[in-house]
Parts: structure tokens; C-alpha cells; sequence
């Protein structure tokens, strides 16, 4: 049983861990994301140059981004920094799962921040994506 | 596997994007729920905002976009995005996505194409700013 925590720069150590719950790349998934960024490209829902429909390489961005919700309650944050390393391609019917490692935290201007590095891999434990980002942490 | 040719110059300024950012694309990409700066207006500006904003990750989502233009398959395996959001987006805003081609270098064989990236709000406000790049295959003189 997990046990949710407020999100705060004392409550966070660098070194913890993340692991997203797995997630089913779903037709509506991409068609939802496609119109969220306003993006058709037809390799979205038809052939593509790799033998099949393959999902906007940022699609699971928010998955990795909403790791630290698997441990705490966060209330608001901002989005400062994203790295992203596109590996191999997303595509409709993986299982994939996020897991991420805080590498840092620190104060500028007063203000809070993590630091997380990331890998999203397929059921198979392939790396599809790498990546770093850093969020500000809004407290209260 | 096929991966985009053709000329790519050093200093080639890429076609802009334009984009909207209505509350309902809002919404679809963030997940509609209370207490979200993203998607309810009224924690929003209790957080100190003057509307809701688009999540920072819809500017990447753009990015990749016009990476894959340019490049295709050499964009979606072998890419690389690397952004800091410097200014709020909000809901209602219209962004505009730029780019340059600032480096064109061999790696591995082949040829990694490298872009200076920004998005500026309709005010000319710079929001997020970084570099991409992917695999190209070269037709022009590097």
C-alpha cells in the first residue's frame, strides 16, 4: 500500500525512485494526443516507415513527468526543463512503463527544484525514450 | 529504413508552426481535474496565474513536430530534444514555432542535423527555447 505525502523540497531525497503503473498505447490515446497538439501526421494512424501506425515520440512524456505523483500529492508545479532521447518508436499496443531516479534538488531565487532522469521502455524492457527534466516544486 | 533527404543547410530557417492553444486542447492533453493549474481556472489563479496554462510539454510536442518535417524517421529513432520553458503559455495564446539549423556534423557513419528551437507567444515573447536534432542523409556540401 502506498502511502501519498505532500510534495515538498524537505520531503523529496535525491536518490528516490519512481516507477510509472504500466500503460496500453491505445488508438484513442494517439487520436486524443493528435488533436491535443493539434498534429495528423499519417504515420499516426496508418503505414508508416516502421511497418505500422507509430505514436508522436512525445506521447509519453507525461508519463515520466507524473512519476513523483506515484509517491506524493502534488498540488501544482512547473514544468522548467525536458530532455528527451528518442530511441526507438512508440507504438499502439506496447505496455509501456516509466521509471525515473531524482538526481538532484536545489534552490535558485528562492525558488525549489527536482531534478529527475528517466528511461520509458516497452513490456520487453526495451529503452524507448531517455530523458532529464526539471520541475519547480510549489509548496503550500 | 527510409530517413528524409535532401538539401539542409547550415543557417536553413525551418517553416514556422503556428498554434492555438484553446482550453479544450488544454484539457485533452493534460487530463482534466480539480486542483490543476492546467485545467481549473480558479486554482489556477489562486497559484498566482492570470488563466490556466498549457503544460510546458505541449512546446515539445511542437518541436518534435517540425523535427519530423524536417527529417522523418531520422527524427522519431535518433532524435533529441533538449527545452527550458522560460515564460508561462496560456490558455488562448497563439505560439509560434521556429527554427534554425545551426550545426550539420557526421556521427556513427551518418549525418546528425542539429536545429536552434524557440516558441514565441503572439506578444513576441520567447516561452521556450533549445536545440533538437535527428539523423539526416545529406545532399548539399556540409
Amino acid at each position: 500500500m502506498t502511502e501519498f505525502r505532500k510534495l515538498t523540497f524537505d520531503a523529496l531525497t535525491v536518490g528516490e525512485e519512481f516507477v510509472s503503473d504500466d500503460h496500453l498505447i491505445t488508438p484513442e490515446d494517439v487520436e486524443t494526443y493528435a488533436f491535443a497538439v493539434d498534429d495528423h501526421h499519417p504515420w499516426f494512424f496508418g503505414a508508416s516507415p516502421f511497418g505500422g501506425p507509430v505514436a508522436h515520440p512525445t506521447l509519453l512524456g507525461n508519463q515520466a513527468l507524473h512519476l513523483r505523483h506515484s509517491k506524493y500529492i502534488v498540488h501544482a508545479g512547473l514544468h522548467a526543463k525536458m530532455r528527451f532521447d528518442f530511441l526507438q518508436p512508440i507504438r499502439v499496443g506496447m505496455r509501456v512503463r516509466s521509471r525515473g531516479r531524482v538526481i538532484d534538488k536545489y534552490r535558485r531565487r528562492g525558488k525549489p527544484y527536482m531534478v529527475t532522469e528517466f528511461v520509458t521502455e516497452d513490456e520487453h524492457g526495451t529503452p524507448l525514450i531517455r530523458g532529464q527534466f526539471t520541475q519547480m516544486i510549489i509548496e503550500g | 529504413m527510409a530517413i528524409t533527404a535532401g538539401p539542409i543547410t547550415v543557417g536553413q530557417t525551418l517553416p514556422t508552426l503556428v498554434k492555438e492553444i484553446g482550453q479544450r486542447k488544454i484539457d485533452a492533453y493534460s487530463g482534466v481535474r480539480p486542483r490543476s493549474i492546467h485545467t481549473d481556472e480558479s486554482w489556477a489563479r489562486q497559484k498566482g496565474f492570470r488563466a490556466p496554462l498549457a503544460q510546458g510539454m505541449m512546446s515539445t510536442a511542437y518541436v518534435s513536430e517540425m523535427m519530423t518535417q524536417l527529417l522523418g524517421a531520422g527524427f522519431v529513432t535518433g532524435g533529441t530534444m533538449s527545452m527550458t520553458f522560460i515564460k508561462p503559455v496560456y490558455a488562448g495564446d497563439r505560439l509560434t514555432v521556429h527554427g534554425v539549423v545551426t550545426e550539420v556534423r557526421t556521427e556513427n557513419g551518418a549525418r546528425r542535423v542539429v536545429v536552434e528551437v524557440w516558441c514565441e507567444n503572439q506578444h513576441g515573447e520567447k516561452t521556450a527555447v533549445g536545440t533538437a536534432s535527428g539523423r539526416g542523409v545529406l545532399t548539399s556540401p556540409e
